[in-house]
Parts: structure tokens; C-alpha cells; sequence
């Protein structure tokens, strides 16, 4: 099954078009990362996936349904997640508070009237939130306030807060940026032992090209807004073209 | 007192709360016993502070009235501001058209006290669905200047074109009390045991209601929505990526934050009987502003402070033999320092000083 596919979508800035007719599409379990050179449009493709840009023409399919014209937090009820490039949390809130306010939007959906209803009543949404913890290994802090986590965990946390929403895809924009490199090497074992155990469909925006031949199943390469090579890792590695546009000079 | 009336009290509270909550009781039993002790808290203090307030602070029974009006009205802004982290600068619409509201109803409705609160509520309640649907649509400092405009809007509208209504710039003087549920004569005396500590009927009325809305308000933070608005004050894209309808909450938390002002409103009417042109004014939305920083925002109980605070100055200290005439500079060199040294607001400096004292951490 096609979880997201997109057909001739399109992106211009005034004059610029960072985004120029792609065609893409993931498959059920697969994962997929998308690279290329400093403002190739790898992050407005994502923020065009995501509805925080609007396409300047094209369509997005998000398992056979256009999400064109939906709300960012429609998308995510039908399954789509984000995890950001920087380290979007809840700062002040407790590191459980944060994973609650995802598993709470899972729960409930998108909006419910139960403002008189102590949250007490609804344990299913303290054990989602536990169990997202838990296999982002922060449960132990669950009482912190998330402020007070190093950039790593922060991180960590990020990933747990998109997970909690029990995507069916998971959108991450360069997980591992500004990370140490054994918080690099632990955040992608993260990643792919929750593609085994979730079966989970993800695309992944990168720069670090071992991170990306490591857990990528497909490499999708942009350059100026447009797809100009995919395929696995090896394909890639030894395509011409993204040598000449990106890997250029790097010996493999 | 002996533990027995008081267990008993809590036992049936939890029954009742049992009834609405449906079963579960087990597993939140802990929080429901803080919730008890929320509840009871406010009671007992509520209870004892005219006593307190008249004999020991030069205080008066209807200035305790007022304060907790006030209070009431500043807990429910601090739902916008302090949890949900929305400034709005119009919230006199609330206040102000939920006393006119109510006073018209009791003139030429009803003049039963339970539905004149009603009346205040509801109209308060459908004001902010217009408002905030208009409002919401920016955020920051367009978001509180839009609430300005409506606020100011009302004031004009009711100043002359509604003068056949609200009786214009002499305030709507017609307001007409009956007795609560039939019996009880709001502008009347206290029966015996409890003329021991109170000597105004309103003042109990209040009172009560001041309980109510700090249970209600206890329990809206503690459901779902508390966790939410929090969420969206801390932030509001992310909450929007994690599949919530920030709009909407933000919204609701806009029509809760007005429910509250409009109990207040329409005490304040059943109080003074009379609507003064100024309810509706600026400067009330100021006021409240004032009131909730003062007492501490994101906090249950700091805006009650927060508000007693306020009026104290007002009223108390503005009646001084020579600091009195400077009361407003008293006001400002209060707000200034508190906001210095006590960025939580009062109730922010109890917290501090009582885990310096006690080693403790409260929420």
C-alpha cells in the first residue's frame, strides 16, 4: 500500500521554485530519506507534506486521500507525524506532561468537550504516554521538567512526542542535528528499532550520509527543487549525477 | 473541630463527584482527596475572612464581597493568561455586559438571584463566542488589541445607542433583587450560627459561588483541557503537530476565561444593585489584568490574593490620613516591586517563602 505519494507537487517563492514537480511514493513500511545540497527544498517539501506550506500546485495523497486544503493537526489525526529539526517540546511542562499532550490528541482526536472530566478518568492515555517513555528511554525522568534535559534527551523527547501520536508515517526533519556522536549513534538505534517493532513508514530529511545509508531503505536526492536521482543506498552512492551535485569530490 | 462532620462532609462530596465521573473511583482516589481539600480549603477560608478582614484589617464586610467577585473574575482570566498564555485587554465586555445583562433580566424578567446569575453567565458566554471567533484569528499584540476594540465597542454602545436599555452614562440603576429561592433576603441578616463571622447575607451568597467557581476552575485544570491550554502556552505549533485543533481550545479557554467574568458581573450587579457605566469601561479590562499579575499567573489561588490585594489599595489605603490621596502611586510602587522581586506574583512569593520554611514543593 502507498502511504504518501505525491504527484507534479510544486512550491514557488516569488521567483524561485524550491519546490519543482515531485513525484514521490513511500511505501507501507518502507523508509525513505530524502538528501541533498543546502537548499535543495528538502525542508519545504516537508512543510508541504506536513500543511504548513501551501503547494503552489500538485497533490498529496496521504493513503489515497488528497490532504490538500487540510489543517496541519488533520493531517497528524490521520496519521501523519512530525518530529522537528530543532528540539520542539513543551519546555516548562514535566517530561511526562509532554508525551500526555501527545497521547492526549490521540486519544481524544483533535478537539472534545470534556472540560469538566478529571483526567484521571482516562488511564489509557497516562499508559500510551508511559509506554512512548519508555521506549525512548526517558521514564526515568518523567518528573523532570523538560527544560532541564540535555539537548540529546530534548531530542529524544521530540521523537517520543511525535511517536505518542501513533503515526502511521513519521516525518523527521534531521534528527540527529546538533547531537553528540554517541547521542547520534543512540537516537538511530531509536529509530530503527521502532521501524521493526512499529512496522513504521518514515521519511527522513538527513545530511549525515552514514546516518542515511544506514537506516534508509530508499534514498530520494533533491537538487534545485527537483528529484534528480533515487533508489537504495548503493544506487545512489555511485548514480553520476548526485556525485556530480552533492557527494561531488567525496571519495565513496 | 473533630474529624467526624468533616469526614462525613468529604465522603458525600465523593459520592457526588463518584456519580458524575462515573466508576474509577479507585484509581484517582488520591487526587480526588486533594480536590476535597481544595474545595474545603476555600470554604474555611472564605468562612473566616470577613471576621478577620473587618477586626484586624480595617476592612469592611462589602469590600470582602467585592473582593471575591473580583477573584472569581481574575481565576478565570488566569485561565486565558496565566494557562492558555493570551492576553486579552477586553474583558470589561464580559464583566461589565454580564452585570447589564443581569440587572435588565432581574428589572424586567426575573428577580429570582439564580437566574439573574444565569442570565449574566449565558450572555457573557454567547459575547465571548463572537468575540474570540473575531479575535482568535491573531495572536499577541493583535489578539489584545482586537479584545481592546470590542471592549471599547461595548462601552460606546451602551453609553448612547442602548441607553433606552442600559440607561446610558447614569448606569442602570433599576436593578431589582428578589429573594433567594423565595426565602432568603440577600439584603437581609445572617441567622445565628454563622452571624458569629459574617454579617451580610450577600456576603454568603458570594461566598458560595466563590467556592463553586474555584472547584470548577480546580477541575477544569486538572481535566484534559488544563494539560491542553498549558501545551498551547508553552507551544502552540508543536501542539498543533501533535494532531490538537489549537483553534478551538484556544477559543474555548477564551468562552471559559468570560463564564468566569460573567458570575462576576452578574454578582457584581446583585451586590450593588446597580451597573455603573464604568463596568463596561477600559480600564476594568486593565484592572483584572492588574489583579491576575498580581497575584500570579498560572496559579489557582493567586488571583484571589491578587484581586484582594488591588482593592485593599483602593479602598483601604487610598483612606489613609496622608499616604491616602498617593494611593495610585502605592498601587504602581506595589505592582513594580512585586513584579521584581516576585516575577510569580504573590501567590508565586507564598510558594517561595514556604519551601524556604517547610522544604516542601506544592504545584
Amino acid at each position: 500500500m502507498t502511504v504518501l505519494e505525491t504527484e507534479r507537487l510544486t512550491k514557488q517563492f516569488g521567483g524561485l521554485t524550491a519546490v519543482d514537480e515531485v513525484d514521490l511514493a513511500i511505501e507501507q513500511g518502507e523508509g525513505v530519506s530524502l538528501i541533498g545540497p543546502n537548499g535543495a527544498g528538502k525542508s519545504t517539501f516537508i512543510n508541504l507534506v506536513t500543511r504548513r506550506l501551501d503547494p503552489s500546485y500538485g497533490e498529496i495523497l496521504f493513503k489515497g486521500d488528497s490532504i490538500v486544503g487540510m489543517e496541519p493537526h488533520q493531517v497528524v489525526q490521520l496519521g501523519m507525524s512530525k518530529s522537528f529539526q530543532t528540539a520542539s517540546i513543551f519546555p516548562e511542562l514535566t517530561v511526562e506532561e509532554n508525551a500526555v499532550i501527545a497521547a492526549l490528541a490521540a486519544e481524544h482526536g483533535s478537539f472534545r468537550f470534556n472540560f469538566f472530566r478529571h483526567e484521571n478518568a482516562y488511564p489509557e492515555v497516562t499508559r500510551v504516554a508511559d509506554e512512548v517513555l519508555k521506549s525512548v528511554g526517558l521514564y526515568d525522568e518523567r518528573e523532570s521538567q523538560a527544560d532541564s534535559l540535555d539537548y540529546g534527551n530534548k531530542r529524544r523527547l521530540e521523537i517520543g512526542i511525535a511517536l505518542a501520536a501513533e503515526p502511521d508515517m513519521l516525518l523527521m526533519d534531521e534528527p540527529t542535528a546538533g547531537m553528540s556522536p554517541e547521542e547520534t549513534k543512540s537516537t538511530v538505534e531509536l529509530i530503527k528499532e521502532v521501524k521493526r517493532e512499529l512496522d513504521l513508514t518514515f521519511l527522513l530529511v538527513e545530511h549525515d550520509m552514514e546516518i542515511v545509508f544506514d537506516i534508509s531503505d530508499r534514498i530520494v536526492v533533491l537538487n534545485r527543487g527537483a528529484v534528480i536521482a533515487e533508489g537504495t543506498p548503493e544506487e545512489v552512492q555511485n548514480d553520476p549525477a548526485v556525485q556530480e551535485a552533492y557527494l561531488g569530490g567525496v571519495e565513496e | 473541630m473533630s474529624d467526624e462532620p468533616r469526614d462525613a462532609t468529604a465522603t458525600a462530596t465523593a459520592d457526588a463527584e463518584n456519580e458524575v465521573s462515573g466508576g474509577l473511583a479507585d484509581q484517582w482516589a488520591s487526587f480526588r482527596d486533594r480536590e476535597i481539600s481544595t474545595v474545603l480549603l476555600t470554604l474555611v477560608a472564605v468562612a473566616v475572612f470577613p471576621f478577620l478582614f473587618n477586626n484586624y484589617l480595617d476592612g469592611y464586610t462589602q469590600l470582602a464581597t467585592l473582593m471575591l467577585i473580583y477573584g472569581i473574575f481574575a481565576i478565570g482570566f488566569d485561565i486565558l493568561l496565566g494557562y492558555t498564555g493570551l492576553l486579552s485587554f477586553g474583558h470589561a465586555v464580559f464583566f461589565g455586559g454580564a452585570a447589564y445583562a443581569a440587572g435588565i433580566f432581574s428589572a424586567s424578567v426575573s428577580s429570582s438571584p439564580l437566574l439573574v446569575l444565569l442570565a449574566g453567565l449565558v450572555f457573557a458566554v454567547l459575547m465571548a463566542w463572537i468575540v474570540g471567533f473575531l479575535s482568535l484569528r491573531r495572536g499577541g499584540i493583535y489578539f489584545a488589541i482586537l479584545t481592546l476594540t470590542f471592549g471599547q465597542m461595548s462601552f460606546y454602545l451602551a453609553a448612547s445607542p442602548l441607553a433606552f436599555l442600559t440607561n446610558g452614562e447614569n448606569g442602570f440603576t433599576s436593578v431589582d433583587i428578589g429573594h433567594l429561592l423565595g426565602v432568603v433576603d440577600l439584603h437581609g441578616g445572617v441567622p445565628f450560627p454563622l452571624s458569629m463571622l459574617v454579617d451580610n447575607m450577600v456576603y454568603v451568597f458570594v461566598a458560595v459561588i466563590t467556592v463553586l467557581s474555584v472547584a470548577m476552575a480546580n477541575r477544569i485544570l486538572h481535566s484534559p483541557y488544563g494539560t491542553v491550554f498549558r501545551a498551547i502556552r508553552e507551544n502552540e505549533s508543536r501542539a498543533e503537530f501533535v494532531g490538537l485543533n489549537v483553534w478551538r481550545y484556544k477559543l474555548m479557554a477564551f468562552i471559559i476565561s468570560a463564564a468566569f467574568a460573567g458570575i462576576a458581573g452578574s454578582l457584581f450587579a446583585i451586590e450593588g444593585s446597580y451597573v455603573p457605566l464604568e463596568s463596561l469601561y477600559w480600564t476594568e479590562s486593565g484592572r483584572i489584568v492588574i489583579m491576575t499579575v498580581l497575584g500570579g499567573v498560572g496559579s489557582l489561588f493567586g488571583p484571589l490574593f491578587g484581586a484582594g490585594l488591588y482593592l485593599y489599595i483602593e479602598n483601604i489605603v487610598s483612606g489613609f490620613p496622608t499616604l491616602g490621596p498617593f494611593w495610585h502611586l502605592i498601587l504602581g510602587l506595589v505592582f513594580v516591586v512585586m513584579v521584581v522581586l516576585f516575577p510569580d506574583g504573590i501567590w508565586g512569593g507564598v510558594q517561595y517563602v514556604r519551601s524556604r520554611l517547610f522544604g516542601g514543593e506544592e504545584s
